[in-house]
């Protein structure tokens, strides 16, 4: 009996035979797709104010406006197209999102596998300050970091980053322990070979499935923290608004029957998150050894 | 109408097929096994891993599985039709008419219930009982299985007693309902020889004594040899050869039983090659660097010495704890002493041999040996030179002492490439360089009988012998001088267990390699070793040559040890 080859492409075989996460992976691959081509697609540059006219604003889905154009999904209280403002918004948020993953996930292996190689009183040390700042909730992290910090999108990535990185400091120092004390390991030490080499080439790559499992549940948290950030004003300025500061900007109209200001990139925002959660619960179940088949 | 049950046979196989649907296709498991078995008989199953043996077993009282069912076939358990029974009146009959005991008792236990409690719940399943009812019977069955102070043990929890006290409590329960056939699937393969001794003999007394008809499954023929009557080989799923144990073991008639007794190294002389005219040919080993001018040897130093080494594990405490320890408010726990002040000289070109029972301490000697753990007390030296540095990380020293780990499963990394992984080693050392990496490892496949195009394979895509090939071509591809190989072939079936004893000695004899071969088997040490150190609680109790020792034991343990190896019968001249 002949198993696939390398290991990805087996991951790949499993991920394929639930029809739910190929459909959501389908879903994620076309908001980053449409993120990218916002400003190919995009009938309005929402950026662009000289395309804003006050005469179209808080008009319903499907008004055609002055610029010939129908507005989809209405405009806002600006004048400016919601789908236009949808696309780049998912762009921003994508992109803080993705941003902030990446550095959060560098940082937070980087200690967490540290601390489990290095063990002893370092080991105590980076993991007790790491369990000290999972005890705050990571919202109330972000909006003190974002609040001192002020508004800007490396100041945004900043606070996500300090909200997040733990989680993945937790898993990998997990995942890293449970390693640490595999025959493989030793065997890789009392080769000897030098420390780096059995970090990178054997401790990482076997931490890797846990941690890709939690890449993907954090960036889809990152953008809703990012979302929640800027829909209380503290995250990004409304000159680039992300799909968190577009909700806040229709809320006020939400009881005066204006409700696609809000609804339609709440819903974006929606599908992007369950669609990236859908993914990882995928993932999670293919590397947990105790459904395995 | 009596005298005919007791004539009919107690449990009858015929044809039974059980398959397995799985991607690969069908796979059949079981194809096609007749046999039957009499009130009070003790019957042997007999294979390698895949052989279909315990799934016999199951299918026998409908454990399978899905993908896997019963296909085809009969089980006629007094006469009644077991094949086809619903879910419901299966599970009336299970425990209560056929019980079953599994490998390892830490599975099968509930770990968070009392001893007593699941004694309870096993009563329960299939009549009414008070508490009081239970307890009084969960203490007497207790007692059947040779439990000592069974009044106390019954309200232990599983992770309070030993693997063999488990194992007997496994044992107490399939007895609980008196059932008319037991099935124990590999019940001793995870305890030690003594605790497999002890059971072994419980079990025919037990046996004997209530009549109870027993299906024995197991890999080990010797194990086989001194409980059944009757026994089948499998192979593929289907039995080979069945029948009187004696005749079966003494006067093989299937090539295939044949060949699994050749595989014994308790049944070759010492230093033979098994399985005479069996294995592949293997390429020589690739040449060695020569050696750097740097590591010339201490004069007068022995080759290799562990002095007067010990090691102490001590769990460390909390920070509340420890603060308690440092106030004299808390008691510090015992450390526990694995190796305990041994010292051991091993001279070049030794096979030395390291025996003893689980937790006797020989796999955290051969650990230090190995610079795998640093020493809490004495040194280990290699020509002289410290194995490992001194100070709070100790890192390892030299590259010409190398290990062979037990479980090629774990000891492979399960995301490298085969080749990737023998040839890390030697590139970081300069003992290969890149552009020769390729062939290097090309030349060390050969060397252990594997083809040189598997190089770019990843682990899971090998067998356990193979894998455990890969360890030995990692190991010795970085050119040591002494190997220290602890349990190397206690995972592998019989047959490849033989192969790769065979290569080990093989690759000695051309390398010139020391070896210290550690192994709870004292036949394959016996085999492989020239000199045999005991080891018993975290000391060498007796140490010489493997003859003397063997033949003519001093110490009371070794004597112990060695009488409770099963020991197959003699093939009659």
């Amino acid at each position: 009996m002949m198993r696939k080859e390398a290991p990805i492409a087996r991951f790949w075989d499993e991920f394929r035979e639930s029809r739910i996460a190929v459909a959501a992976l389908v879903v994620v691959a076309l908001m980053i797709g449409v993120a990218l081509l916002a400003p190919l697609i995009a009938p309005q540059n929402p950026y662009d104010l000289a395309n804003l006219v006050l005469s179209d604003a808080r008009r319903p889905p499907g008004y055609v406006g002055s610029g010939g154009y129908t507005h989809w999904l209405g405009t806002d209280a600006q004048g400016r197209d919601l789908l236009s403002a949808i696309l780049y918004g998912l762009r921003i948020s994508l992109q803080m999102g993705l941003v902030a993953g990446a550095f959060a996930f560098a940082i937070g292996v980087t200690l967490g596998i540290a601390a489990a190689y290095l063990g002893g009183r370092r080991e105590a040390f980076i993991m007790r300050v790491i369990d000290l700042q999972l005890a705050f909730p990571a919202i109330l992290l972000a909006l003190v970091i974002s609040a001192l910090l002020g508004q800007g999108k490396a100041q945004l990535v900043t606070a996500l980053v300090a909200a997040q990185y733990a989680y993945f400091a937790r898993t990998a120092h997990g995942a890293a322990s449970a390693e640490r004390g595999k025959d493989y390991v030793e065997a890789a030490l009392s080769t000897p070979l030098p420390a780096r080499q059995v970090i990178w080439r054997h401790i990482l790559p076997n931490c890797l499935p846990p941690l890709i499992v939690v890449a993907t549940v954090q960036v889809a948290n990152a953008i809703a923290l990012e979302a929640t950030l800027s829909f209380l004003g503290v995250g990004l300025p409304v000159t680039e608004p992300s799909l968190g500061s577009l909700i806040a900007n229709g809320f006020q109209y939400m009881l005066s029957g204006r409700y696609w200001i809000s609804i339609y990139p709440g819903l974006a925002l929606i599908l992007l998150i369950v669609a990236i959660n859908l993914v990882g619960d995928q993932i999670r179940d293919q590397v947990n050894p105790r459904l395995k088949r | 109408m009596r005298a005919d049950a007791a004539a009919a046979p107690l449990l009858e196989v015929t044809d039974l097929t059980t398959q397995f649907f799985t991607r690969a296709g069908v796979v059949k498991a079981v194809d096609g096994v007749s046999f039957s078995l009499r009130r009070g008989e003790v019957m042997g199953l007999v294979g390698e891993s895949g052989s279909g043996k315990s799934v016999t077993g199951f299918s026998i009282i409908g454990l399978i599985d899905p993908p896997g069912r019963v296909a085809g076939g009969s089980v006629k358990l007094e006469g009644h039709e077991l094949v086809g029974l619903p879910p419901d009146e299966l599970r009336k009959l299970r425990g209560r008419v056929v019980s079953m005991v599994f490998q390892d008792p830490l599975m099968t236990l509930n770990p968070v219930l009392t001893i007593g409690e699941q004694i309870r719940l096993a009563i329960e399943a299939h009549e009414k009982v008070s508490a009081a009812d239970a307890r009084q019977r969960a203490i007497a069955g207790l007692a059947q299985v040779r439990i000592p102070r069974p009044e106390a043990t019954v309200d232990f929890y599983p992770h309070q007693l030993s693997g063999g006290m488990r194992q007997r409590v496994a044992i107490a329960i399939a007895l609980l309902h008196r059932p008319k056939l037991i099935i124990c699937d590999e019940p001793t393969t995870a305890l030690d020889v003594s605790i497999q001794a002890e059971i072994l003999a419980e079990m025919k007394e037990l046996v004997a004594e209530l009549g109870t008809a027993l299906i024995w499954i197991s890999h080990d023929l010797a194990t086989v040899a001194s409980i059944a009557q009757h026994v089948a080989v499998m192979r593929l799923g289907k039995i080979v050869e069945a029948g009187p144990t004696l005749d079966v073991l003494t006067r093989p008639q299937h090539a295939y039983t044949r060949a699994l007794l050749d595989a014994l190294p308790s049944r070759a002389k010492p230093g033979e090659l098994l399985l005479r005219g069996g294995g592949v040919p293997d390429a020589a080993p690739p040449a060695r660097k020569p050696a750097a001018a740097a590591a010339a040897p201490v004069p007068g130093a022995p080759y290799f010495v562990a002095d007067r080494v010990s090691k102490r594990f001590e769990t460390r405490p909390s920070a509340l704890r420890g603060l308690g320890q440092k106030l004299g408010l808390v008691q510090p726990p015992p450390a526990v002493m694995a190796v305990d002040d041994v010292s051991l000289i091993v001279p070049r070109g030794e096979a030395l041999g390291l025996v003893g029972e689980s937790g006797s301490g020989k796999s955290t000697l051969g650990r230090m040996a190995a610079g795998i753990y640093a020493p809490s007390s004495g040194t280990v030296r290699f020509e002289g030179r410290p194995v490992m540095s001194d100070g709070a990380e100790p890192k390892k020293l030299t590259t010409r002492v190398q290990t062979i780990f037990q479980d090629p499963f774990a000891s492979l990394n399960p995301r490298m490439r085969i080749g990737d992984g023998i040839a890390e080693g030697p590139l970081a050392h300069g003992l290969v360089g890149k552009a020769g990496a390729a062939a290097y490892v090309r030349d060390w496949l050969a060397a252990v009988g594997l083809d040189p195009a598997f190089a770019d394979r990843y682990p899971h895509q090998f067998s356990g012998g193979q894998r455990q090939r890969v360890a030995i071509a990692r190991a010795l591809a970085m050119q040591p001088d002494l190997v220290v190989c602890d349990e190397p072939v206690a995972s592998l079936d019989v047959s490849i267990q033989a192969q790769i004893i065979n290569l080990l000695m093989r690759l000695r004899a051309e390398l010139g390699l020391t070896l210290i071969f550690i192994s709870h088997d004292l036949s394959v040490v016996r085999h492989l070793c020239d000199r045999v150190a005991v080891m018993y609680r975290g000391r060498i109790v007796e140490e010489g040559p493997a003859g003397e020792v063997y033949d003519n034991p001093q110490h009371d343990y070794t004597r112990r040890l060695l009488a409770a190896v099963p020991v197959l019968p003699e093939a009659a001249a």
